[in-house]
């Protein structure tokens, strides 16, 4: 399949790294879209600045592979929106993605460590 | 997972529409509170949200199936773009259709026939058991022989005894009486050739012995049809010529043997007899890495002790015992026909290919304008291709489901014509079905060959040079040379397939005319022959089975509208006895015996019933009994052969028959009363034997008690009225006479004919269908090439009648085109006839490979057929309006 591969990516995030933040988000609870990308947005001080359009192919990849449900419900706006919300399967990916990540940066770090002595 | 995305995509897209509305409306709603005005608000919710569009279509895509719909476009477009010229899309569904559905058709039952029988577990390692001597070699087996084969443990691992075919035994006990076969087996048969037990189980060595009591395995087709598959049967008791037998198990149905069986018996030898008859035959399971060549040098020692022990009489200096491979011996003789048949089968596939490449040729070269057009608008080239493909795929497909059920019908309808008594194709051919092999080796060549052809003009003409394509305006005017020339070259070649098919089809026919007119020897027409099984002990000696024959005889004769009866041991084309002879008071030199004979027993009428001549001495009379002094009577083959001019005359002459025979077989020299016709008994298409006929009265008991154990008697008479009328009295009569014995395989001489010719009779029909279906693709081919030719001529032709051309001149214009390539391909045909009718040599009879009929006559048909074929295009060429043709671009 061509998807993911063209269209606007977020930033320069890679595409797991924009899943992972998206189930970090979901920790919390049940969020809709424009929530999740103000959560992202925040939380990294701005830092990792979303696209939010590319949220939604990334939100409906991750309902496909059954690690968030969605439901149409009524927002604190007082408007629909779209909830999605972690699933069992979506909170072992978070925990195994979380590791994986927290290994990959020590590592990284561990080498720019050593060159920078 | 692809296809749950792609299922609804059209709803998921209206929701993310929805959810790209929400979105922004937060996002409005979240700068709207910052105090932003609301027309500001939303510019900056949109750029900030990104290309509304990408979004849509990245959800889109990723819910997609490229292929899928690629497909689907090409199929849509195919369907209209071959719609658009249905005349050629029927002609190429249909030859692919004639081709695969032929092809499956023929082969799947030449398989069954042919090759299936070989279903043993292993068979490679089977072998028969042969004597072997000078002249030839060949089954047979005594008990002597089976023993000391069966003592060869370094090369078999298995040995067993059978006989061929069985007296036929009567069943009692159930509704009424029936005529059974049993076949005679000893202990290791089964084991041997792994059949299936699916109930009980098989005779053990005890069972296997004299006095190991009366004990029977059944067949599948007789436990389910005569005791309606009852689960609880072993053990039960089953009457068999009024004794009761012990069933001790059943055979499963995939266990098929060339004489169909009803039901086992144990042979239960005495091993220890000396009995030199021969009379039922041993195959043997080599053991695991013993070779054929260690068999046979293993038993030339085994020959030598044989002949130690049993003397020269039994086994000449020259003779000794081999084994032959059971598959080879089964088959072998068939596989020559096989070769024939696949050659056949390959032709018309050839035609089938030749015919959709030129089909396929002639519809690229067509489009050549259409697919630059396309290509110049921007049409990939791999767009292109992909739908040519599709188209030929289309095609190719459609064809071949057509030739599927083609196939399944033609099988049936095969099953339908053919001769009864085709071998091994089960209950109502239930044993054939369409096989799967070559149907989807023929669907796969027939693809290919559409790809190929279908493609290559296609990739020429997507090729970047377009304006050459694009002003190449009036292609109409002419066809390519060199595609010209290659598709003249494919209908030159269906041609000669087509003769070389049609012309080994026309040696079949009147190999078979020449059969139908041969002269036997005997009467066939208004012959009944019924047979009976003696095998019960009232007739294991001579003068019981005399008695029968002599009350029956007279009961037979009795009857209206009968003009003789008589009985005999074997009836002429379905097999018989031989036995080796003396010629009492002449010397043998180094044979042990002068030389050998058919043997048949036969009443007194016999030759009068079967209207065979009498050509010297006299017939047996009914004063020639067990009491009367020994006489045999010869044939004119017997005579010429061992009383050539000068070397005495036969009359005055003695025969032992049978020296070396064992005691129980033992006979005094007979005198030679007569010298009768040659008849045909092996096969019409064989010369005739050499015979030797004894009276039924005078045949020593052990020989009657023999014959009567190993086939029935049989029955003949000559009526004057319709033979089947008399079918009902006949029995009725045999009954009362034999004091109710039943009679089986009511058939009349004539049926038995055709039960022997059923082989060439069948060749003939398939190389027929064969022959058939070439000359129909062939001149398919050449229609379908000047029916293009002149449709591209239009403007041609116009053009040349504007100018004043008769409407004859241009006829034959085009019919003389078409018939110089018709007439190329019947040269080469007759040329490759030439070379490849002598393979067919072995299926005729009194027919020359070259038979100059054939080779006239063929041709002259094939030609006249192309004429048709091209006459059809040629009368439109002529109807051309010369305003219209001249306006047609």
């Amino acid at each position: 399949m061509a998807s993911g591969k063209r269209g606007p990516v977020a930033g320069e995030m890679l595409q797991g790294t924009l899943d992972m933040l998206i189930l970090r988000t979901l920790v919390m609870g049940a969020a809709h879209g424009h929530t999740i990308a103000q959560v992202i947005e925040h939380t990294s001080e701005n830092a990792l600045e979303v696209e939010q359009g590319s949220l939604y192919p990334a939100l409906h990849r991750l309902e496909d592979r059954g690690l968030v449900s969605a439901k149409w419900g009524v927002s604190e706006n007082n408007r629909r929106a779209r909830f999605y919300q972690l699933t069992a399967a979506g909170r072992r990916k978070l925990a195994a993605a979380t590791s994986r990540w927290r290994q990959m940066t020590r590592a990284i770090g561990l080498i720019l460590g050593e060159e920078a002595d | 997972m692809n296809l749950r995305r792609f299922r609804g995509r059209g709803e998921k897209d209206a929701e993310l529409t929805e959810e790209i509305r929400s979105h922004l409306a937060h996002d409005e709603d979240l700068r709207t509170a910052r105090g932003v005005d609301a027309e500001e608000a939303r510019r900056q919710a949109r750029v900030k949200f990104g290309p509304q569009n990408s979004v849509h279509e990245e959800e889109w895509r990723y819910r997609s199936l490229p292929w899928l719909e690629n497909l689907w476009r090409d199929l849509k477009f195919v369907a209209r773009s071959l719609g658009k010229t249905p005349g050629f899309t029927i002609v190429a569904i249909v030859v692919i259709a004639v081709g695969i559905g032929v092809n499956t058709a023929v082969f799947s039952v030449i398989n069954t026939v042919l090759l299936k029988p070989l279903i043993f577990p292993d068979q490679d390692s089977l072998v028969d058991l042969m004597n072997t001597s000078p002249r030839g070699s060949g089954p047979g087996a005594n008990i002597p022989k089976f023993r000391i084969w069966r003592e060869q443990t370094s090369i078999f691992s298995k040995v067993a005894g059978f006989d061929f075919g069985g007296a036929g035994l009567n069943l009692t006990g159930g509704d009424k009486p029936q005529q059974v076969q049993g076949v005679h087996v000893t202990q290791q048969y089964f084991s041997m050739l792994g059949a299936p037990v699916i109930m009980g189980r098989t005779f053990t060595q005890a069972e296997d012995s004299p006095n190991g009591g009366r004990v029977t395995v059944l067949s599948y087709a007789l436990w389910k049809s005569r005791f309606g598959d009852d689960p609880k049967i072993v053990g039960k008791t089953i009457q068999l010529d009024g004794q009761p037998y012990l069933v001790l198990g059943v055979i499963g149905k995939s266990f098929v043997t060339d004489t169909p069986t009803d039901l086992y018996l144990p042979f239960q030898f005495d091993m220890n007899s000396q009995d030199q008859a021969h009379y039922f035959i041993v195959a043997a399971r080599l053991k695991p890495g013993i070779t054929i060549g260690q068999a046979n040098a293993q038993l030339k020692l085994a020959a030598d002790e044989y002949r130690r022990t049993y003397g020269p009489m039994a086994m000449g200096p020259q003779d000794g015992f081999g084994v032959a491979s059971l598959a080879e011996m089964w088959v072998g003789d068939s596989r020559t026909s096989l070769w024939v048949l696949m050659g056949a089968v390959g032709f018309v596939l050839l035609i089938a290919c030749a015919n959709v490449a030129n089909l396929m040729l002639v519809r690229a070269t067509g489009r050549k304008r259409e697919l630059a057009t396309r290509a110049a608008l921007g049409a990939g080239r791999g767009m292109i291709v992909r739908q040519l493909l599709t188209e030929s795929l289309a095609l190719a497909l459609t064809g071949g489901a057509l030739g599927l059920v083609l196939g399944a019908v033609g099988v049936r309808l095969l099953l339908a014509i053919a001769p009864a008594g085709i071998p091994r194709i089960g209950e109502d051919g239930s044993a054939v079905t369409p096989d799967w092999h070559v149907l989807l080796f023929t669907l796969g060549v027939s693809v290919l060959t559409g790809i190929l052809f279908g493609l290559a003009p296609a990739i020429g003409a997507s090729r970047p040079n377009l304006v050459a394509a694009l002003n190449e305006s009036s292609n109409r005017s002419g066809v390519g040379f060199r595609s010209g020339k290659l598709r003249s070259a494919l209908v030159i070649s269906e041609m000669a397939l087509a003769l070389i098919l049609v012309i080994g089809a026309a040696l079949l026919i009147r190999t078979f005319m020449k059969l139908e007119a041969v002269n036997p020897g005997y009467d066939t027409r208004n012959v009944l022959t019924m047979a009976m099984s003696i095998s019960g002990d009232r007739f294991q000696k001579t003068a019981g089975v005399a008695q029968l024959v002599k009350d029956g005889t007279d009961r037979l004769t009795a009857l209206p509208g009968v003009t003789g009866a008589a009985a005999t041991c074997c009836l002429p084309l379905e097999g018989g006895f031989g036995l080796g002879f003396n010629i009492v008071g002449r010397p043998n030199g180094n044979n042990p015996i002068t030389g050998g004979a058919g043997y048949d027993t036969v009443s007194w009428n016999y030759f009068n019933t079967f209207k065979i001549p009498l050509l010297r001495g006299r017939m047996f009379t009914e004063q020639d009994s067990g009491s009367a002094p020994g006489v045999v009577i010869i044939n004119e083959a017997l005579a010429k052969q061992y009383w050539p001019k000068g070397k005495g005359d036969p009359l005055k002459d003695r025969l032992e028959i049978g020296p070396g025979m064992g005691p129980n077989f033992k006979e005094q020299p007979r005198q030679i009363i007569g010298i009768v016709g040659d008849t045909r008994v092996r096969a019409l298409d064989r010369q005739p034997d050499p015979m030797m006929y004894t009276p039924i009265a005078q045949m020593p008991d052990g020989m009657t008690a023999l014959n009567s154990r190993i086939a029935p008697l049989m029955w003949v008479v000559h009526s004057q009225v319709e033979p089947h009328s008399l079918a009902a009295p006949m029995a009725e009569a045999l009954r009362v006479a034999s004091g109710g014995l039943p009679v089986a395989h009511i058939r009349t001489m004539e049926e038995i004919v055709v039960l022997n010719t059923s082989r060439q009779r069948f060749n003939m029909l398939l190389l027929t269908i064969f022959g058939a279906s070439a000359l129909l693709m062939a001149a398919i081919g050449i229609y379908g090439l000047m029916a293009y030719s002149v449709q591209q001529r239009t403007q041609e032709m116009g053009i040349r009648m504007a100018l004043g051309a008769q409407a004859s001149h241009i006829r034959n214009m085009v019919i003389r085109q078409g018939m110089v390539l018709a007439l190329i391909g019947v040269v080469i045909g007759i040329a490759g006839a030439f070379g490849l009718t002598r393979f067919l040599a072995s299926f005729l009879f009194d027919v020359k490979p070259w038979d100059p009929l054939a080779f006239v006559v063929t041709p002259l048909l094939l030609a006249a057929v192309a004429l048709l074929a091209v006459w059809v295009p040629a009368e439109r060429a002529v109807r051309v309006d010369p305003m219209a043709a001249l306006r047609f671009e």
